[in-house]
């Protein structure tokens, strides 16, 4: 996935650092329900379908100081209004483990998390396994969502650089990104939910 | 698995419905945002639907050790306190307006079949069951978190949710069958009773416990021979908890009510319970007959004026006894800060 460098990023959903975007289909699954962290979850889901949100539309830009990735996707008729909707990236803080693991002791994943509803905002959050996720580093995470319908638009911003936890992001390098989105009107939440399967490459331009 | 387990005994002999447990409970701890449906204890008539409605309807809890599915009771099913046109009814000056509740018809409220019961006159029937969490042994709702955010204290076994890890995802409200853990909202997290182990840390029983008038509540420690807890649930066995089917093993017991004899078509007395005992068993299984024969026949020794150790503790001649351990004034705590790591 290409990160473009850009002039000037500002929270927009449209038009300004998106203008000749260069958009990547990233084709999302549901999570292996045998990997949910408890028998419950495994025994309630067994007979519902899960991951509902197929594919995600994803942009990414930076200007040499802040990162921004721009989500959309679409999501079938709400059956419940209980859980919001969330979308989330992650990368990897040192070396990679298996994006199905969230991470592990070794292998932290760092995350931007948005949710709407009633808790509306994006959390910074470090994983290290399943069921393990965390506060992370403040990144100066930002987001912006809008919804129209049954579609989606959200956009995250972070400040470029390192520090403890976060996942170090500099211009003209090479990192990994993986996705994962929840459909809340699915009652989609916790590892119930779509994720990209395996990490892409972010090819942040200098 | 806890060391010690801490549970508490209700005599539905002598509860009268009065709520004074579910305002003590109220008052001390759900009074803040998000928390106003809430109560973590609650006194309901049975027959009934329950806090929340239906609830023994709505799943969850272990069939031959596997969880089993449950319904997610909402703000609805738990039933909405009813707020009332006070001002106008009272110092509005507008004649023909009448005490009613606010937004038109307001649903059913928590409490909204209190007194119905079952059966028919001249046998109808009815008791009143308090209820709050179970601090189960084997606790659906910690089993079923998939952040490990439901704790069993090693102490004492009461089981807590830690606010700070809860995510309100809500799979403990599903796994719980006896549904008693809430969904604060304004928070986005779930929210359940605490045994009040803030007091039982200092020694002072539980709200609910100390404010009953009835005496019905004893409190103390499962393994403690001295305490009225051991004696009514080993000792003499009259203890049993609610639901033993759901296969969590919970903490909370119940001395199961006696009623008065049923009549014939002459009105007079049958000998039959006018509580039925297939409804008994359903709710406590099938000790409930054995425990119902034991407390007729103590009865009956204390009436002959014989030595009962039995009817001695669960009339509470000595009330402070009640709590065990846990006997101190709740004076004697300077403040009570709750923090919950």
């Amino acid at each position: 996935m290409k990160c473009k460098r850009v002039s000037r990023i500002d929270l927009v959903l449209e038009g300004g650092q998106w203008s000749g975007g260069d958009s990547t289909q990233v084709e999302m699954i549901a999570t292996p329900l045998p990997m949910q962290p408890t028998g419950y979850v495994i025994k309630s889901w067994a007979e519902k379908p899960y991951g509902t949100i197929k594919t995600l539309t994803v942009d990414a830009v930076h200007d040499g100081h802040a990162l921004a990735v721009r989500l959309q996707w679409e999501v079938p008729p709400a059956t419940t209004t209980d859980f919001p909707p969330a979308v989330a990236f992650a990368l990897p803080v040192k070396a990679t483990s298996p994006l199905v693991l969230m991470g592990m002791a070794e292998a932290p994943m760092h995350i931007l998390r948005w949710q709407g509803g009633a808790q509306a905002g994006v959390r910074s959050v470090l994983a290290k396994g399943i069921g393990s996720s965390n506060h992370g580093p403040d990144v100066g995470q930002k987001a912006l969502a809008r919804q129209d319908g049954n579609r989606f638009s959200v956009v995250i911003t972070r400040v470029l650089g390192s520090g403890a936890g976060a996942a170090p992001l500099k211009a003209g390098t090479t990192t990994k990104i993986g996705f994962a989105a929840w459909d809340g009107g699915n009652e989609e939440r916790a590892g119930i939910k779509s994720f990209s399967v395996d990490w892409l490459d972010l090819v942040l331009a200098a | 698995m806890s060391k010690r387990q801490v549970a508490m005994v209700m005599d539905l002999n002598k509860c009268i419905g009065c709520q004074t447990c579910t305002v003590a409970c109220k008052t001390l701890w759900t009074r803040n945002e998000g928390q106003k449906h809430m109560l973590w204890n609650t006194v309901n008539t049975q027959p009934g639907q329950g806090t929340p409605h239906n609830w023994e309807k709505m799943g969850g809890g272990f069939r031959n050790g596997e969880p089993q599915p449950g319904h997610r009771p909402g703000v609805g099913d738990f039933g909405k306190a009813w707020d009332f046109n006070y001002k106008e009814a009272f110092h509005g000056g507008e004649p023909g307006v009448r005490l009613a509740p606010l937004g038109g018809e307001p649903g059913q409220g928590p409490n909204h079949d209190e007194d119905v019961g079952g059966g028919t006159y001249p046998d109808n029937y009815f008791f009143y069951l308090p209820r709050l969490c179970n601090h189960c042994t084997h606790p659906a709702c910690l089993e079923a978190c998939p952040r490990k955010a439901i704790e069993k204290r090693e102490e004492d076994g009461i089981v807590l949710i830690n606010e700070d890890h809860c995510r309100g995802f809500r799979f403990c409200q599903e796994a719980c069958p006896y549904k008693k853990i809430y969904f604060n909202e304004a928070r986005g997290i779930s929210q359940k009773c605490i045994f009040c182990f803030p007091r039982l840390d200092q020694g002072v029983a539980n709200a609910c416990a100390r404010q009953c008038p009835g005496r019905l509540r004893f409190v103390g420690y499962l393994d403690d021979p001295d305490g009225p807890i051991h004696k009514l649930v080993h000792k003499y066995g009259v203890a049993l908890p609610l639901h033993p089917e759901y296969g969590t093993e919970p903490n909370v017991y119940y001395v199961p009510p006696l009623s008065p004899s049923k009549h014939d078509a002459d009105g007079k007395p049958t000998g039959e319970m006018q509580i039925p005992l297939d409804y008994l068993e359903s709710l406590f299984g099938k000790k409930v007959h054995q425990v119902l024969a034991l407390l007729i026949d103590e009865r009956e020794k204390n009436r002959k004026g014989e030595k009962s150790e039995l009817m001695d503790i669960l009339i509470a001649r000595e009330w402070i006894k009640n709590f065990g351990p846990f006997d101190k004034h709740p004076r004697s705590i300077e403040n009570i800060k709750v923090v919950v790591k």
